[in-house]
């Protein structure tokens, strides 16, 4: 890419990488401070009382060692919201262990002999702590913090599974899209705000530090006090503004107040089928009904879809029937497509006053699937022929894949596949993987464009293993009660969306890398439903 | 006045003495020197007179009241003290240092402000150039001085300086005895200074107290202890034989 387009490109996507900047300010900030109101007084009380080091040290330290979507996702179901306050949470977790941890070594590193001189001239225990104590073990406190912030630039990029945005969301988007252009856009800028946190609290410590007759630069200081202290203060101000102006929050609100007209949370899992359903159901509802929609895309997982939608944080997404029944539902496998929906959607309506809507058409399901070249060479046309050969192959799964029940357990009990080496990978890098030839077998989605794209042949489910995942979508009652409208526009697309279909729109999104919009309005016309 | 009575201290369980059956006093304006090598007791009795340590058995009274029966943090707010090791504050300005105990004490930003430049003059520091400096900024031996200060700020009627100028190098450390030597007539403060330099005990002490192993060897004037030395131990201290290298 040359210079000028990479120029066009930045700007073009501008406004956004603003706001995202803005809001992973915010989140970083806001964290910070609020690690800080915690984790100081934290570790000055077990300075203070020693019993307590070892259960809140060890404490802090298994929250540190927690995955963060995990936590993601357990804050989810505890706060039964997506969005800032959980990301917020989670970020500040993990900032307390480094300033709880150098609050109590400062503390305990202040020499001997100066605490014995403040005791020794009359101070009450807690003037020692105040007066001496505290203020010697500030430079320590300090580092911690600026660690703390540093980090947290770096874990708050996680913080867009959940909705929460920040600079995550465009590596996300280029991760789901495995589109690197986007994954730099987001990557580049966050280590930037990584330096120029680290930059602003250096400064903030320079400015607090007192001045000595000794520096030559006194005027210097005395000048750049104020804007030096100012800095880290100006950066969170940055982002608290530009997180509580985005535009989109703004119309949202003005349109919903001043026109009554009412609005629709949409949301999608992170890999491009999901993006792409995501956004025919949105394009379809802003074009025939008057409501306002949302897109809130991206989301981590099958889990933090549902915690999303029982919470009533978004209204609907597409979900797949497969999956809500082993993996929502717990049910065991059905491999009768019908009875598996009539299911689904008995017991979510049952149980979580959810209504599954008609199914698009094509199944998702998984296909193990190996490179053509070898199917032909081995002759492999059905999973039970790779049984020979499992142990000497290495298989890339996705980490859901390789857990769920439906998924690697599964396929090790009934077919007796006991691979060489299984990797797990980020679903969009899986494809790559093998057209690398660094694995050699992938679970690979049915519908996914890549599958012909790349030369891969998905094998046979000869002994009928994989339950039907055929997507639909999922919405919450209440607000199909408000707007019955709304069922009627979704349901036009029951059926009109075929596997080859489906292969085709997500290989002109992945393989192309075309704009899911601009994709998604082609479709929508082609098949005269605009 | 100072005065204990048959003090000890144990340590590891009363196994081991630092301080052994201690009995003496220190009249008032007078300058006591505690005399004797490391380990021998010297510091640890120091800081039972302002219950730094405590004593395990005995009984020390200042200005004739047990020095239990004080509230701690109030004694040591009327005994200054000089540390080994200078212990100034290093956040804080020579003038914040030297005004710690007034501060503590409550006293006006007005009287604090007289006492500190009265002080510094004092100690040879003029408040115009030192008063805003930090500690790290002066040579040690100028550190100590605002030590002195320090200890002197609440106008306090005792003094305990354990060995304050043994850090210090040779040149430095006999200019400040000189001046503490001078000063201390210019103050009538009862002084408790503790030393294992025969020479800095001979300068400055009106008494000297010898110690050994917890106890005390002989105490009196140096005339007394040149004289008529009261145990073979402190007539070895003062034979011609011995390296004065040995304390």
């Amino acid at each position: 890419m040359n210079i000028d387009a990479l120029i066009a490109y930045v700007l073009q996507r501008l406004p956004e990488l603003w706001l995202r900047t803005g809001e992973h300010l915010m989140l970083t900030g806001c964290s910070t401070l609020a690690a800080m109101f915690i984790g100081i007084p934290l570790g000055i009380l077990i300075y203070q009382i020693k019993w307590l080091r070892g259960p809140i040290m060890g404490f802090i330290g298994i929250l540190q060692t927690i995955p963060s979507l995990a936590m993601l996702v357990f804050l989810l179901a505890l706060l039964k919201q997506i969005g800032a306050m959980p990301a917020l949470i989670a970020l500040t977790l993990y900032a307390l262990l480094p300033i709880a941890r150098n609050t109590l070594t400062g503390l305990e590193e202040v020499s001997a002999e100066i605490m014995e001189a403040a005791e020794g001239i009359g101070m009450h225990e807690y003037q020692q702590l105040m007066m001496v104590r505290i203020p010697l073990a500030a430079q320590v406190i300090a580092a911690g913090i600026r660690t703390a912030a540093v980090v947290g630039v770096g874990i708050a990029t996680l913080s867009a599974f959940i909705g929460a945005g920040g600079l995550g969301q465009f590596i996300n988007r280029g991760l789901a899209l495995a589109n690197t252009k986007l994954i730099l856009l987001g990557a580049i800028p966050a280590a930037i705000l990584a330096l120029m946190v680290d930059f602003s609290i250096g400064a903030f410590e320079w400015a607090l530090r007192p001045e000595r007759k000794k520096d030559k630069k006194r005027s210097t200081k005395s000048f750049m006090r104020l804007p030096a202290l100012m800095l880290p203060v100006a950066l969170i101000l940055v982002g608290i503004v530009t997180n509580f102006t985005k535009p989109d929050w703004i119309s949202g609100l003005q349109a919903s107040m001043d026109y009554g007209r009412e609005v629709v949370r949409i949301g999608s899992k992170n890999f491009t089928e999901q993006l792409i359903l995501g956004e025919i159901m949105a394009q379809l509802i802003e074009a025939k009904t008057d409501l306002i929609v949302q897109r809130r895309f991206n989301l981590g997982g099958t889990m933090i879809c549902h915690g999303a939608l029982i919470n009533g944080e978004i209204d609907l997404y597409a979900e797949y029937t497969g999956t809500a029944l082993t993996a929502i539902l717990k049910h065991a496998v059905m491999t009768n497509p019908e009875k598996a929906l009539h299911y689904v959607s008995k017991t979510y309506h049952r149980r979580f006053d959810l209504q599954w809507l008609k199914p698009f058409g094509f199944n998702n399901t998984y296909a193990i699937t190996v490179r053509k070249a070898d199917a032909s060479q081995n002759n492999w046309n059905k999973i039970s022929d790779l049984e020979k050969y499992a142990n000497t192959l290495i298989a890339g799964f996705t980490a859901e894949f390789a857990e769920r029940p439906d998924g690697y357990p599964g396929i090790r009990r009934i077919y007796r596949l006991h691979f060489g080496e299984v990797l797990d990978f980020d679903p969009s890098l899986m494809y790559e993987a093998i057209r690398n030839k660094k694995v050699d077998v992938i679970c690979a989605f049915a519908t996914d464009g890549r599958i012909a794209a790349y030369q891969l042949t998905p094998l046979k489910d000869d002994r009928k293993f994989f339950p039907p995942y055929y997507a639909a979508p999922v919405i919450r009652e209440e607000l199909l009660k408000a707007h019955p409208k709304l069922g009627d526009v979704l349901s036009r697309l029951g059926g009109r969306i075929d596997d080859a279909e489906m292969q085709h729109l997500n290989f002109e999104v992945d393989g192309k890398k075309r704009r899911i919009a601009e994709v998604v309005q082609e479709f929508l016309k082609s098949k005269e439903m605009l | 006045m100072i005065k204990l009575t048959r003090v000890f201290k144990t340590f590891d369980g009363g196994r081991s003495y630092a301080v052994k059956d201690l009995s003496l006093n220190v009249d008032r304006g007078e300058t006591l020197v505690l005399l004797g090598s490391s380990g021998c007791g010297k510091t640890t009795t120091l800081k039972m007179v302002n219950r730094l340590i405590e004593p395990t058995k005995g009984i020390i009274e200042v200005s004739g009241k047990n020095v239990l029966d004080y509230n701690a943090v109030s004694l040591r707010r009327q005994i200054g003290y000089v540390f080994q090791g200078i212990g100034l504050f290093p956040h804080m300005t020579i003038e914040q240092n030297v005004e710690i105990v007034p501060r503590l004490l409550g006293w006006s930003t007005r009287s604090r402000r007289e006492r500190i430049e009265e002080l510094l003059d004092l100690v040879g520091l003029p408040a115009g150039s030192f008063a805003q400096r930090f500690p790290d900024e002066l040579s040690g031996g100028q550190q100590q001085r605002v030590g002195v200060a320090r200890a002197l700020a609440a106008n306090p009627a005792y003094l305990l300086m354990d060995e304050p100028f043994g850090a210090l190098d040779a040149l430095t450390r006999e200019t400040l005895q000189q001046e503490l030597l001078t000063l201390k007539n210019q103050l009538e403060k009862t002084i408790v200074f503790v030393t294992h330099d025969l020479h800095e005990a001979m300068l400055l002490g009106d008494r000297i107290a010898i110690l050994h192993d917890g106890g005390l060897e002989q105490i009196g004037t140096k005339e007394d202890i040149l004289n008529r030395p009261a145990t073979q131990f402190v007539k070895d201290l003062f034979s011609i034989k011995r390296p004065r290298a040995w304390m």
